[in-house]
């Protein structure tokens, strides 16, 4: 089975191509021909053209490269198409239709007949139950869902277990002007879960992070397993929490809840964890753009001292370490602002200057310094340290995070500066803290065996 | 595979006996009261007077898997302290499994000072997602009402184990509070460790929970233990 004829087709066919605008066979048509390859309609009782394609009766009668089939069949005839598609060498499907194994024992009966037939076939399957998946870049739309061709490209591939709370990462990511490499909608994972895909983006060379929701697999350990075993980044989304058994047989059980082995495998595994789809995303974007923290220590840099506040009450809330920078760096700090407000860490310089950069550069380039946390807010003489900012992230390779909060129209532009620059931006304090608590996360879990314990955290000097 | 665990296989019974996933654990180096099963009333007062008072008497079958709510509450006698308080609560053991018609023997341990440590319990569950998992918390009723437990995927190291302990809200009491003693945390992380590799080790055990283990301030004893096989 290859997940890339899935991923990455060189043709697709639409089975059950429609020409009636609303239904699925129409939606999907219509995202599939935004393919920059050929694209087949198939349905056996349409003859004729739709989208400047002509239909064709049956998957084996295509005359192309297809690896693709986007099933807009009703439920009980997608075990047929499914062995048709293996028949003409269709190595990918993705079926959209509900009715299968979360619909009771019928559902169940079929959902087994489509993993037979698509084992027979070597058909690499997404879904059942699944609203499909995105690759921007290739403007691969596999699915029925509209307005997807708005979600930008980017570097952060979104695999969530329900198809509807992908689109609403997806979406999220478009409104807020980040991209995704890919969106992918898992459905009832009839054999492609998040293994196959978490494997098959960590090696594609549009992928930085990956970000995951779950509400539940049968093989958990296999799961983690697989994102210990990545390259890419993991961070993940896993919702459940409130599902608690009683204690009627024993403590043990009772207490061991599927939530809590996900958070607790998580942490074991190297996954950073957040608590919701905006933390997700913003975690994944943190991750895929900034170089990969070397430990758990963070600087912080504000020229405001509330939403300074507010983060560092968020980060230390979060198990984030504020180390004291070093004398030298004191010494630095207080030579460009003498009598400054703070300036151990936090490093506060009571509002936005022209030597704000400079300050910023002295805490990143500190040894005791392994993630650097920015908030300004925009002063229209001044605007951001972009330039000095662009020789540091390239000298110090440490993430550096800046959030900042000024008019939209006119801030817009300039955060995009800093984000080509690989350093992420975030409108409200605490988004910029929580990608923070993220990456300390990611340091401290991936610090090598047993990594929650030995930390390598600097020692805070109270 | 002990033999123990293998007898119950045989039986098909749904459970060790509390002696028996004692000794399970003994044999990986866990902390156990002094104890002995024994078949006769006169047989629980030599063992009592070779352990030396105080002692708990218990029922001990293979058909009780409550024991304190068993035999209209005979089944579990707390710090008996002379032969005659041994006999008898023998005797009623034995009665009550003739009157319910069951094989019971009784186990007969030396008592322990729970004021001397903090108790604990340690569990470890064979999840059918995950494999093989361990827990700690706090023991009594406070893991009932706050939940405070930690958890990982087993098996894991001591140092892992060491770190579940200090997650817990309740870390700060293993050490002392007002007055109380330092309890050995890394006792505590062993049998967390043993708990996770025996579930590892054999696949028929689908649970195991120790409720209490009582940390002391130089090691953890095994109070209690359950160890559940598969159906």
């Amino acid at each position: 089975m290859s997940v890339t004829d899935l991923f990455d087709p060189r043709g697709i066919a639409v089975v059950g191509a429609s020409e009636t605008s609303g239904k699925i066979g129409y939606e999907a048509m219509q995202n599939a021909v935004e393919f920059d390859g050929p694209v087949y309609p198939v349905n056996p009782s349409a003859s004729g053209t739709i989208f400047g394609r002509e239909f064709v009766s049956s998957v084996t009668e295509i005359d192309g490269e297809v690896d693709l089939a986007l099933c807009c069949v009703p439920a009980p005839i997608v075990p047929d198409v499914i062995e048709d598609c293996g028949k003409a060498g269709i190595g990918g499907a993705v079926v959209f239709a509900g009715g299968f194994g979360e619909a009771g024992p019928d559902g169940e009966e079929l959902e087994e007949r489509l993993i037979e037939a698509a084992s027979e076939g070597d058909v690499a399957l997404l879904g059942p139950n699944t609203s499909g998946f995105l690759v921007p870049e290739e403007h691969l739309f596999a699915t029925f869902a509209t307005d997807v061709d708005t979600i930008p490209a980017g570097n952060v591939a979104v695999v969530a277990q329900s198809g509807g709370l992908a689109y609403a990462i997806a979406f999220q990511a478009e409104n807020e002007g980040v991209g995704v490499s890919a969106m992918v909608g898992l459905g009832n994972r009839a054999n492609v879960g998040f293994e196959e895909a978490i494997e098959y983006f960590d090696g594609d060379a549009k992928t930085d992070s990956i970000v995951l929701h779950v509400e539940g697999t049968d093989d958990g350990r296999g799961l983690l397993e697989t994102c210990r075993r990545v390259e890419t980044p993991v961070v993940a989304y896993n919702v459940g929490e409130q599902d608690v058994g009683d204690f009627a047989e024993s403590h043990t059980g009772a207490l061991t809840g599927e939530y809590e082995l996900y958070e607790a495998g998580f942490a074991q595994y190297g996954v950073p964890t957040v608590r919701t789809s905006t933390e997700l995303l913003d975690a994944g974007t943190a991750l895929a753009s900034s170089p990969r923290p070397d430990g758990p220590n963070v600087g912080v840099v504000t020229a405001q001292a509330g939403p300074g506040i507010a983060i560092t009450d968020r980060l230390k809330a979060a198990g984030a370490n504020l180390p004291s920078l070093t004398e030298e760096t004191q010494d630095i700090v207080e030579e460009i602002l003498p009598g400054i407000t703070f300036s151990a860490n936090p490093v506060d310089t009571g509002r936005p200057m022209p030597e704000f950069g400079d300050v910023v550069a002295a805490v990143a380039r500190d040894d005791n310094i392994d993630i650097v946390l920015v908030y300004e807010l925009y002063e229209g003489g001044l605007g951001y340290p972009t330039d000095t900012l662009a020789a540091v992230v390239d000298e110090v390779q440490k993430p550096i995070v800046f959030a900042s909060g000024g008019p939209e129209a006119v801030i817009n532009e300039e955060l995009a500066e800093l984000e080509a620059l690989g350093i992420p931006t975030f409108t409200a304090p605490e988004r910029g803290a929580d990608a923070v608590s993220a990456l300390v996360q990611y340091a401290k879990r991936n610090a090598g065996p047993d990594a929650a314990v030995a930390g390598e955290e600097v020692s805070v000097d109270d | 595979m002990t033999d123990a665990l293998e007898a119950a296989r045989d039986e098909q019974r749904s459970a060790l006996t509390e002696a028996e996933a004692k000794e399970l654990l003994a044999s990986r180096g866990l902390s156990v009261p002094d104890g002995e099963t024994v078949t006769s009333s006169e047989e629980a007062v030599e063992a009592a007077e070779r352990i030396g008072y105080p002692v708990v008497v218990k029922v001990a079958s293979p058909a009780v898997q409550h024991k304190s709510e068993w035999g209209s509450g005979v089944g579990v006698n707390v710090n008996l302290t002379t032969p005659d308080e041994v006999r008898t609560a023998a005797v009623d053991i034995f009665e009550a499994a003739d009157r319910e018609g069951i094989d019971a023997a009784v186990f007969v341990e030396e008592a322990a000072d729970l004021e001397a440590g903090l108790e604990v319990i340690v569990g470890g569950t064979r999840d059918p997602s995950f494999g093989p998992t361990v827990l700690v918390g706090l023991g009594g009723i406070t893991v009932e009402v706050l939940q405070d437990t930690s958890h990982r995927i087993a098996p894991i190291s001591t140092a892992e184990a060491v770190a579940m302990t200090r997650e817990l809200e309740a870390s700060p009491l293993f050490d002392g509070y007002r007055g109380s003693p330092a309890v050995d945390r890394e006792a505590v992380a062993e049998a967390i460790v043993t708990v996770g590799e025996v579930l590892d080790a054999n696949e028929e055990i689908r649970e195991i929970e120790i409720n209490p283990l009582l940390a002391e301030s130089d090691r953890a004893v095994a109070l209690d233990a359950l160890v559940s096989l598969d159906d």
